[in-house]
């Protein structure tokens, strides 16, 4: 044990003492702020320039709502007013131009306006079809809107409620109804979302808590983003390491003074005391947050036992299959080939937990967060995500995950036995499982 | 030569194959406790197969090996210092730390590693490097501290493959009187090398393995003993030239300022024929030097002879 102790002390160390351990450090919270200072550097970057869109108004009825409002809009709604009181520009003009040709033929119509479109004379057109207001039958009944910049949404969204609510007004109006009585009439919902009522200790009803966005989807989703950063940020350091010992010939002299299995254990150990100092570091960043901004409420301390737990199992996990492909390779190129599907099964929780987190008791996310490589990512967004998994299936992802974990260091033990000292051969899966099952 | 008795490692009838390569085929060897042990052979003939399998890097098909009273165990593995053939430096760690993890994984606390280190580096005129990271070190310079951390724990043991490759005369001579040095301090080794002059001057006993098998084991005198008294050695006017063709001749090995003749017949025969054709300034019955054994056993001649 002493030696393994040697072995993880260097290898911890080696990684702390190196630059890139100061950068991976910087790099989960820079990702977070860059991508925040993105969005508010970006919020006031968006295009301008005027919206111009022809309006082809058959009904005769509408158009003029469309320049009332289009008018409204340009003169607030597109401005943020800032501290100072001034005023800044955020969205873009539209302005709607009539379009009078309305006896021209329907194609021919189409054609002609495509084409100014085409020439950045407008920037989309709509043609209102004679029988919108009814808005029964077909061509005649329709609103189309046609432009090249599909992806652009906002003008057709305003489009699209502006004309809603001017077409149902005319409606109810024409029907007869009073338009004050409609409005009174069509008031939202008080629609609220809530959790569930609790009794306390001293048989106290507790109210059930409002919905809290932060808590129903931010700590699921950071707690298994920071479970996923934690092994992205060892596991395949392992494998570097354990190469640039092969390809420097330094393993044969460690394998002289201690085993492969004591080199394998004491590497994944020095990973695992990576992450950990890695975990305190960030996780206890998380908990100075929560408790400055008094929400320590919204993670419960079992929930950092839970990642404790399920940190260290899939460190072992994707410890022993990283250092197992670095065994086996001789160059780095081998080792990439390798390496892509064990970051395939990685990622694997990073494809499929929206619908976990949507229906975190449904049969897929049982199957999923009991398929061991993802168990412990799948289990922890299902840990934090309320009501929580039923208490068997998260003894169950604990069996299968320990013996998985046991199955995958032994196998990576194998491999590493055999493939830390040879050379000059490609690594196939036929190779790896022949070693496996070698004696 | 030492007085030796006890065997620091012992091979019995040990084989390795390496897929339809015979490696190393039913070996037996002793190594006796405090002798330095020299291994010859050519390239691809078994000696670094046999190093490994001495210390368990890798494990022998057939046989039993035993070192410093362990039998196919790694027990001892403290006790023994390794020099590998391809050196193992990582290049982005500094001497001292690397010298300090060697250490450490030979059983060193960091208090005697510590001291050892200081020691060794002052003994190599290295001291100034010890913050330095390999990286920036000449080749001799980190061959020196690869033996250093093989040397490093007072090893009972110290296997040493190649280690004078590479090295200049300066250094080859502070890395001979190191390992002489340790020898004399108890330590028993052994160490692999092509410098078959080298061998001769620095070892007890050779054993020379050829194609997987042992075919030389013995001190230097008893190897030459075998092979008697057939070889004359010559210094002539004309050179090697002159010798081609002599019927009186079968071998000629050229070592540039004299010759080295294995005669066909009666030496005096060759004298004869020689003082007719030239001046002859040294003529000198002796045995064969390892060199030539080497290349009788191993050499194109020997191996032309076995595929006939």
């Amino acid at each position: 044990m002493r030696k393994v102790f040697s072995v993880m002390r260097t290898e911890y160390l080696n990684s702390v003492r190196s630059k890139g351990f100061l950068i991976g450090l910087a790099m989960l919270p820079l990702i977070i702020g860059f991508t925040v200072l993105a969005q508010v550097m970006t919020r006031d970057k968006a295009d301008l320039s005027d919206r111009t869109f022809a309006v082809v108004d058959r009904s005769g009825r509408l158009f003029s709502i469309i320049e009332q409002k289009a008018a409204e809009r340009n003169s607030e709604a597109i401005y943020r007013t800032d501290d100072g009181g001034g005023k800044k520009q955020i969205r873009p003009r539209f302005l709607p131009v009539v379009y009078d040709e309305t006896q021209a033929e329907d194609k021919q119509l189409q054609l002609e306006l495509s084409e100014r479109v085409r020439q950045d004379k407008l920037f989309a057109f709509l043609i209102i079809g004679a029988k919108a207001i009814d808005g029964k039958g077909d061509e005649a009944a329709r609103i189309a809107y046609f432009t090249q910049t599909q992806t652009y949404t906002q003008l057709p969204n305003w489009l699209k409620s502006v004309l809603n609510a001017e077409i149902k007004r005319i409606r109810f109006s024409e029907a007869g109804i009073d338009k004050g009585l409609v409005e009174s009439l069509s008031r939202s919902v008080n629609f609220k979302e809530l959790g569930l009522v609790k009794v306390s200790g001293e048989g106290e009803l507790i109210e059930a808590e409002e919905k809290n966005d932060a808590v129903t989807y931010g700590v699921p989703f950071a707690t298994m983003f920071l479970l996923f950063m934690l092994v992205m940020m060892s596991c395949p350091t392992l494998l570097n390491t354990v190469l640039e010992e092969k390809m420097q010939r330094i393993s044969e002299l460690l394998i002289s003074s201690v085993s492969p299995f004591q080199l394998m254990l004491g590497k994944i150990l020095g990973a695992v005391c990576l992450s950990l100092t890695l975990s305190v570091l960030y996780v206890g960043a998380a908990i100075g947050m929560l408790w400055y901004f008094e929400l320590s409420r919204l993670v419960p301390w079992s929930m950092y036992l839970w990642f404790g737990t399920f940190l260290l199992l899939a460190l072992f996990m994707y410890g022993s299959v990283f250092a197992g492909i670095g065994a086996v390779c001789s160059e780095m190129k081998d080792a990439q080939s390798l390496m892509t599907p064990a970051m395939i099964l990685i990622m694997l929780p990073l494809f499929c937990w929206q619908p976990v987190l949507q229906s975190p008791n449904s049969a897929f996310s049982t199957w999923v967060s009991l398929f061991p490589p993802a168990t412990p990512m799948m289990m922890m967004l299902r840990l934090a995500t309320s009501p929580g998994p039923p208490a068997w299936q998260v003894a169950l992802s604990l069996v299968v995950t320990v013996t998985f974990t046991l199955g995958c260091v032994w196998a990576g033990a194998k491999i590493f036995r055999i493939g830390i000292l040879s050379y000059g051969q490609t690594p196939t899966l036929g190779r790896l499982v022949r070693w496996i099952v070698s004696g | 030569m030492k007085e030796v008795d006890l065997e620091a490692v012992g091979l019995r009838h040990v084989s390795k194959r390496f897929g339809s390569h015979q490696a190393v085929d039913d070996l037996s060897l002793s190594v006796p406790e405090g002798s330095v042990y020299g291994f010859i052979g050519p390239n691809g003939s078994g000696k670094t197969t046999t190093i490994r399998m001495i210390l368990h890097i890798i494990s022998a098909d057939a046989g039993e090996i035993e070192v410093l009273g362990s039998v196919s165990t790694r027990a001892n593995s403290d006790q023994v210092g390794y020099l590998p053939e391809e050196r193992g430096l990582y290049k982005k760690m500094t001497v001292r730390r690397q010298l300090a993890y060697y250490a450490s994984l030979k059983g060193m606390t960091a208090r005697a590693a510590h001291l050892a280190i200081d020691d060794w580096l002052e003994r190599f005129e290295l001291s100034p490097w010890g913050h330095r990271k390999i990286e920036a070190l000449s080749k001799g310079m980190a061959q020196k501290i690869q033996f250093i951390s093989a040397a490093i724990a007072k090893p009972k043991l110290l296997i040493l493959d190649e280690p004078f490759t590479g090295l200049d005369p300066v250094n080859l001579e502070v890395l001979r009187k190191a390992i002489l040095e340790l020898n004399k301090q108890g330590t028993t080794v052994i160490f692999s090398t092509h410098d078959m002059a080298m061998a001769e001057r620095l070892c007890d006993f050779i054993f020379m393995i050829y194609e997987g098998r042992k075919v030389l084991d013995g001190t230097l005198e008893t190897i030459q003993q075998q092979y008697g008294e057939d070889t004359v050695r010559l210094e002539i006017d004309g050179g090697s030239r002159l010798l081609e063709g002599l019927p009186e001749v079968e071998r000629i090995l050229d070592q540039g300022n004299y010759q080295e003749v294995t005669p066909s017949g009666d030496p005096q025969a060759l004298l004869k024929a020689l003082v007719q054709k030239t001046r002859v300034k040294r003529f000198e019955l002796a045995r064969p030097s390892l060199h030539d054994i080497f290349l009788r056993i191993a050499g194109p001649e020997a191996q032309e002879g076995q595929a006939q």
